[in-house]
């Protein structure tokens, strides 16, 4: 899988497969690189080492660097002592509902403000971007008393309601909407398709891409969110796996190993998204960074 | 009759059915609470019994409290030090990783893994990792006769090994998008500089970096605005200790209105925090302006 | 100023296509040549090699004396326009012009000096403190050559320089060009794919096709002794018109040509296959007035003429003829009007008055001495 993610300009396609890769096997770069890819790789190999060990060996100083028993039921334990697997569930669905939901809303508002023309779209859409300007912090309280105010305190329609539609995700789709070329669907309208037709049958499949980025970026940041949990949720059963870790940490302190169990679980769907999906998390951050 | 009907199937309607869902979800949750914090701002709140309406009262006790001041002050430290390590260092790695050399594909996943783990699983690895007694890191430390240190523990450290923590997890967003830009600058310019006798050394500081000027704009922008909202490695790590040596702001914050009831002074923190990012936004998008060239 | 050579120069790309394949070319100091070719012919590698942005799979390449197949590109003391000129964006006029000495430790006030010197020659006196994004097409192209020249390089070096222009400013450009180079001398490689450039500008042109120089001379040589047929294809516009035919000897008369309706003798040609080949402007029509088939000095061609493009005092007058055609590998896609017949397709060139339409039958009249004839089975010129 490929991390180029923009094509060069002023050179033509054909030179650049032509391009030798460095036929050294040794280039004086490697000193630079294998620190630093050393420095960004120890924690995770620690903390892959530590969760197989067993308790003795964790608090054995010097460090053992390689277990001599594996204890893989660590993965087990947790399981067991903790309600690891709801914790685990409820993020999936929240998770799941909140992109889904994005890319339902956000498709429907960006295909609105890129092609149709109605009262107030401009101001709208500032208003929209304006949003993205303000910390989180600014609305935290206000939206917790809304939340409250419905009665979804410490369920999981806490965390999915307020975030079923990002701005950013409709400034994304709108952006992308805005270069398709407008004859294709203005074909489809003459030929009678209806403008939700068109959006659902023209528009949403040729914009693969962009809804896997958005997707992407959605599903890693829901799955990663810890503050809003953290004050919407009190009770063990309806905890993310994020809020879940810092209680599960409260009460195994000392027993790092199954600590470091429980975090490497936690951290296997978005890893496991991000090795299969990279194109689509760097085109996303890429992008985001250059039409900033 | 044909009026209505016109209307119904006009623009207008379509537009608004269409991008209602996301604009009332947006409103709701992203604008009416703003206007509602400056309200809660103005007033006593614990969100359970009524407010109590005391005007300017709780800015005017912002201005005296020596919790806030230090929490201001250890977000300003902590922003100073994140943003021109994780941008230079994000540049600098960028650089090293913009070749094609034998297993760079391996090398640039080791520094864009980091970015996807989440906060609270990169805090409980370092916690492992920083231990006095069974850390990695002490023990090296001591093979070259120093440690054991306490990191998070130390009133001195703790911030600054915050600040160690989270560049390690957020470089890769800096190089990624640095990457992107180091790719988009076309061939020929860096031909032709190198025909004009550039080497390395001006190379990368007269055409390479005024032409990454928009990236690094970008991510000096938004490094510097979640540098400022730091919370979640305080609240995990240290709950603002040892001491109060990791107050933040938005740990404060977050403790006031929900640990201890008192919202309308943590809304009126939360609008000065408002004020604060905004201002240096724009500062900083100012300088911007007059230093950055933008290819057109 | 320097000269230029490359000996037995190969370029072969990772991925397996050979770009250049054992090109020697030795360009003496001070000369405009030009290396012209379709796509993909090899010409821009081999200009990117003298530059030192690629590297000679084998072969050696020589600026003056020095061999320089290691040598840096900044080290060779060239300077090059590239075809989207490559100026620095964030940088003004000024800048971009004086960057090159500035790298090579220039004294502040002789880069001002040069920089000045070299915009008043090129027109830019007013556009110094502009920046590129701010320019005209034209303009860019100028600051582009400015920044090359002021260097004052030993080789001067251009990739198709002029194809982003419009057409007028083409034609204004090449005046341009040439009397810069009657100024300064400067030793110049230019590459493009239009052939007219070429002829214009060139001291000698090299015309390229897959890797290899086809023929080397100066245009006038290349024009009217072409050294094979994809070279008489390519140069020339129209392109030559060309037939298949037949050589058959005759004992003491010579040889006898027969292509279609054509027929003539010459000396010298052997047996067998062979390509006849005519320039649209050599051919003429037959006044109306005469009466009789012409002498066999002169042989004739009846054209039923397809289609007449009127260019002022002359026009093209397309049509076909009685026999085969044949392809010299340069076509550029061009329709064969008379595929569906036996016929063949010619272009003559023709004076204004007394046009023929549509569905006329020509009579036109073939000079010998400006036929041309080519090897069928390997192209070659025979003459």
């Amino acid at each position: 899988m490929t991390t180029q993610i923009l094509a060069q300009t002023g050179r033509p396609a054909r030179e650049e497969e032509e391009r030798e890769p460095s036929r050294f096997l040794f280039s004086p770069w490697h000193l630079v690189l294998i620190p630093i890819a050393v420095v960004m790789l120890i924690p995770m190999a620690w903390m892959l080492v530590t969760s197989l060990e067993t308790l003795n060996e964790t608090r054995h100083f010097p460090p053992v660097l390689l277990p001599h028993t594996l204890a893989p039921g660590n993965y087990a334990a947790v399981l067991q002592q903790a309600p690891f697997a709801r914790w685990f569930v409820n993020t999936m669905i929240v998770t799941v509902a909140t992109v889904a939901g994005n890319l339902l809303f956000c498709s429907l508002a960006g295909y609105a403000f890129a092609r149709i023309k109605f009262f107030g779209r401009e101001v709208v859409f500032i208003l929209l971007l304006a949003t993205l300007m303000i910390p989180f912090q600014v609305v935290m309280i206000p939206t917790f008393i809304i939340v409250k105010d419905l009665g979804l305190i410490n369920t999981l329609n806490a965390l999915i309601v307020p975030n079923l539609a990002n701005a950013f995700g409709v400034f994304l789709l709108r952006q992308f909407f805005r270069t398709l070329p407008v004859e294709l669907e203005e074909a489809a309208r003459i030929d009678g398709a209806s403008r939700l037709s068109v959006l659902f049958k023209i528009v949403l499949p040729l914009s693969g891409p962009v809804l896997a980025t958005l997707a992407v970026i959605t599903f890693l940041w829901t799955w990663n969110d810890f503050l809003w949990p953290l004050i919407t949720i009190y009770s063990p059963n309806n905890m993310t796996l994020q809020l879940g870790l810092t209680t599960f940490q409260g009460t195994h302190q000392t027993a790092t190993n199954l600590l470091m169990a429980a975090n490497v679980m936690s951290m296997l769907p978005v890893l496991l998204l991000f090795f299969l999906a990279q194109r689509w998390f760097i085109r996303g951050i890429a992008t985001s960074g250059l039409k900033g | 009759m044909l009026r209505v009907r016109r209307i119904l199937e006009s623009d207008h309607v379509a537009g608004w059915a269409f991008a209602f869902p996301a604009v009332f979800l947006i409103f709701l949750f992203g604008l009416v609470p703003v206007a509602w914090s400056a309200l809660l701002s103005f007033q006593q709140t614990n969100l359970i019994s009524p407010p109590k309406w005391i005007g300017l009262a709780n800015y005017r006790a912002l201005a005296h409290d020596p919790l806030f001041a230090q929490s201001v002050e250890h977000s300003l430290v902590y922003t100073a030090l994140f943003v021109p390590l994780s941008v230079v260092g994000g540049l600098l790695t960028a650089v090293a990783l913009n070749r094609n050399i034998r297993g760079i594909r391996f090398y640039r996943l080791a520094v864009f893994v980091p970015v996807v783990l989440s906060t609270i699983a990169t805090a409980i690895m370092f916690l492992w990792l920083l231990d006095p007694n069974f850390g990695l890191v002490n023990f090296l430390l001591s093979k070259v006769g120093l440690g054991p240190y306490g990191f998070f523990d130390s009133i001195n450290g703790a911030l600054y090994t915050i600040v160690g923590m989270t560049v390690w997890g957020w470089i890769g967003f800096d190089v990624i998008v640095y990457l992107a830009a180091l790719q988009g600058i076309p061939r020929t310019l860096i031909e032709a500089a190198e025909i004009d006798g550039a080497r390395s050394w001006s190379m990368f500081r007269n055409i390479t970096v005024p032409l990454l000027g928009p990236a690094t704009l970008f991510l000096v922008v938004w490094s510097s605005i979640n540098a400022l909202q730091l919370f979640d490695e305080v609240y995990f790590l240290t709950k603002g200790g040892p001491g109060t040596a990791t107050y933040v702001v938005v740990y404060y914050l977050y403790s006031l209105a929900f640990s201890q009831g008192i919202a309308g002074y943590a809304a009126a923190i939360a609008y000065v925090l408002l004020v604060a990012i905004l201002a240096l936004t724009l500062i900083q998008l100012w300088i911007g302006r007059r230093l950055v060239y933008y290819a057109s | 100023m320097a000269r230029v050579a490359l000996r037995n120069v190969t370029k072969q790309f990772h991925g397996g296509t050979r770009a250049l394949d054992d090109l020697s070319l030795e360009i003496p100091d001070g000369e405009f040549l030009i290396l012209v070719g379709p796509s993909g012919c090899g010409k821009t590698t081999a200009l990117r090699l003298v530059a030192g942005l690629e590297k000679a799979t084998s072969g050696t390449i020589t600026i003056g004396d020095t061999t320089v197949n290691g040598v840096s590109p900044r080290d060779r003391d060239i300077a090059m326009v590239f075809q989207n000129y490559a100026l620095y964006p964030h940088m003004t006029v000024y800048r971009n012009l004086g960057f090159g000495l500035r790298e090579r430790r220039t004294p502040k006030r002789e880069v001002d000096r040069r920089v000045r010197e070299i915009s008043a020659i090129l027109g830019l006196d007013d556009l110094l403190k502009r920046r590129p994004a701010q320019l005209s097409g034209g303009q860019r192209q100028r600051v582009a050559m400015g920044r090359a020249l002021v260097r004052e390089p030993k080789v001067f070096l251009l990739d198709e320089p002029l194809s982003n222009l419009d057409a007028k400013l083409r034609v204004q450009m090449r005046a341009e060009l040439k009397r810069l180079h009657a100024k300064l001398g400067i030793t110049t490689i230019y590459v493009t794919h239009d052939q007219i450039e070429a002829m214009t500008l060139a001291d000698r042109i090299v015309v390229m096709s897959a890797g290899q120089a086809l023929q080397i001379g100066t245009p006038q040589e290349v024009f009217s002794r072409p050294a094979n047929l994809f070279v008489a294809g390519f140069i020339g516009s129209p392109a030559m018109n060309l037939l298949r035919g037949k050589a058959a000897a005759r004992g003491a008369a010579g040889t006898e040509i027969t292509a279609g309706e054509l027929r003539f003798t010459r000396a010298g040609v052997p047996d067998g296959e062979i390509i006849v080949g005519v320039r649209p402007d050599s051919l003429a029509p037959v006044p109306a007035d005469a009466a009789g088939p012409a002498p066999p000095a002169h042989p004739t061609l009846d054209l039923e003429v397809d289609l007449v493009e009127p260019l002022g005092e002359q026009a093209l007058v397309h049509g076909t003829v009685a026999g085969t055609a044949a392809r010299s590998g340069a076509e550029e896609e061009r329709a064969i009007l008379a595929e569906a017949t036996s016929r063949a397709p010619v272009t003559a060139v023709f004076p204004a008055a007394n046009l023929p339409g549509p569905g006329d039958r020509v009579r036109i009249r073939v000079p010998p001495d400006r036929i041309y004839l080519f090897s069928a089975a390997t192209g070659e010129a025979i003459w």
